[in-house]
């Protein structure tokens, strides 16, 4: 995305000329404090929000709900908003199994009809996040790391070539947090992903990613790339690098 | 402030007190004419049992109009709450069809008994048209606002997966607004059974025939008989539904039994 800025009301800009490149393949890591824009610039990346001024690019399209070519790569695009979105009321098959539905007809998703393989995928995936077993339970009647795996699972159904996650982690416990993670990470492999996931905690980001930005009130203010324990590559914006790893490194609790 | 409410409290007793002369309310009557109530309360204590077969099939199709014409109404609601839904249809179509719903709510059920004995003739038929009509005014609205009421999260998560209008509607707004909907058809029935049980009176079927008719010739220990069998029946299905809904409703949405806490 190039030079992008963002708004909900007209008046006050929540992103203001942001950049940034996202290559094939990333792990790439969203930081920066509660309000800095994150979630905004997650919406932007798939549409769900249009920009005031500037551009985002994906696979060299715009991305728009109303354009028809555009909702049919939007299937592809695995997204996790930070409040998940689940249908609470549903078994968890059926709300993993929503994210096939982009491929089904209209009548036979009326009917519930699914083909075999999806069955089948559902099963795959909800075995990866360790959710197998609980395939029937209905969404409510589960944890809160729990329900983040369905996200996840519906996510991976969707078959996406891009996984976009909010704050997937945050309100987990670290222990939790890094078995969520490490979810994330095998699915990345199996599936080849690219992800762009939001973290409040930049030791998790590190940790995880290979490129980390840091938003800082709807500024971008610096991209890092890591490679194990290494930081590789470092632009900044106008903060030092020790200032900013102090800034978002939380006291473990 | 106390002030403020002597006078609100003021102001409401003299409006009933104006508006009770208006309309005639005569407290003298009703004191002169309590002996009638006394003399009516003791024929109607002598049930004259030969009737308690023909209250009980009275009963029985009463309660089957108000169940068919239940099921039959909510099965129409469905689809008008979706289309009289805000957040999902369009206005040229639910600002219609709410006007539509709330004239069918304007008038009780026993106006369109009589209306619809006038287009099918009488008998039970009638009826149940009339608690089919007046329950699907009742349920759509009902309906319409859970839908509206809904959690918009999954709405936005699934839009950006690209579900059609029908698959959004299909796996996220029903599933999100149905838990209401066994409480509310549980309590329309109920409703609807008392309802049913005067529409006889217009001679559209059930047992408000027979009461209405004794009544009319004096013969109040034959519609004693009648009326007992209603209250019994309406205390039975009143009690019943709150079983139901602590057993059902209350374990889907909690996720267990209520039981009452010992300690
Ligand atoms: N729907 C909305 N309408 C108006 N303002 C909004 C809306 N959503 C977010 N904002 C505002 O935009 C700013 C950035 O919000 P955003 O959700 O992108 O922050 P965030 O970085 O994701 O924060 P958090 O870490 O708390 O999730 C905030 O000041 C917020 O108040
Ligand atoms: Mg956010």
């Amino acid at each position: 995305m190039r030079n992008v800025s963002a708004s909900y009301d007209s008046k006050n800009l929540i992103l203001k000329n942001v950049s940034m490149n996202v290559k094939r393949g990333t792990n790439y890591a969203i930081v920066g404090a509660s309000g800095s824009g994150k979630s905004t610039l997650l919406k932007l990346m798939n549409g769900m929000m249009i920009p005031s001024s500037g551009v985002v690019l994906y696979n060299y399209q715009k991305p728009d709900l109303k354009n028809k070519e555009y909702k049919k790569s939007i299937a592809k695009i695995g997204y996790i908003p930070q409040t998940l979105g689940l249908v609470k009321n549903t078994s968890v098959l059926e709300n993993v199994l929503i994210g096939a539905l982009p491929r089904l007809s209209n009548f036979k998703s009326f009917f519930k009809m699914f083909p075999k393989e999806e069955i089948e995928k559902a099963h795959e995936v909800l075995d990866l996040v360790g959710l197998d077993t609980k395939s029937n339970r209905k969404v409510h009647m589960l944890s809160g790391g729990e329900k983040r795996r369905v996200a996840i699972a519906r996510a991976l159904m969707q078959k996406p070539d891009v996984l976009l996650a909010d704050e997937i982690v945050s309100e987990l416990d670290s222990v939790t947090a890094r078995e969520v993670m490490d979810v994330i990470k095998d699915a990345q492999k199996k599936f080849k992903l690219t992800a762009i996931m939001i973290h409040h905690d930049m030791t998790l980001a590190l940790e995880y990613a290979n490129r980390v930005a840091v938003i800082q009130e709807g500024d971008k203010i610096l991209e890092i790339g890591v490679d194990g324990d290494q930081i590789i590559d470092f632009q900044t914006g106008n903060l030092t690098q020790e200032e900013i790893l102090e800034m978002y490194n939380e006291p473990e609790k | 402030m106390n002030q403020k409410n002597n006078l609100v409290i003021g102001a409401i007793i003299a409006i009933v007190v104006v508006m009770s002369y208006d309309v005639g309310v005569d407290p003298i009557a009703f004191v002169e004419g309590l002996p009638n109530l006394g003399i009516v309360l003791k024929e109607m204590t002598e049930f004259e049992s030969e009737h308690w077969g023909t209250a009980f099939w009275a009963m029985l199709e009463t309660i089957e109009m108000a169940f068919i014409g239940t099921i039959l109404g909510v099965v129409i609601s469905l689809p008008i709450s979706i289309f009289a839904a805000r957040n999902i249809s369009n206005k040229y179509v639910y600002g219609p069809l709410r006007a539509l719903l709330a004239a069918t709510r304007t008038f009780p059920s026993i106006l369109w008994a009589i209306l619809f004995v006038i287009v099918v003739g009488l008998g039970p038929f009638a009826g149940i048209l009339a608690i089919t009509l007046y329950t699907i005014g009742f349920i759509s609205k009902l309906q319409y606002e859970s839908i509206e009421a809904i959690d918009y999260d999954p709405v936005e998560a699934t839009t950006a997966i690209g579900l059609s209008k029908i698959q959004l509607i299909r796996y996220v707004i029903i599933p999100e607004s149905a838990p209401h909907l066994l409480s509310q058809i549980l309590y329309m029935f109920d409703y609807n059974v008392r309802q049913t049980s005067i529409l006889g009176i217009v001679g559209a079927g059930g047992i408000g025939f027979y009461i209405i008719n004794y009544i009319k010739f004096f013969e109040y220990g034959k519609a004693a008989v009648f009326m007992l069998v209603v209250l019994v029946t309406v205390l039975a299905i009143d009690w019943a539904s709150v079983k139901i809904r602590d057993r059902y409703i209350m374990k889907a949405q909690h996720g267990q039994q209520v039981k009452p806490m010992k300690n």
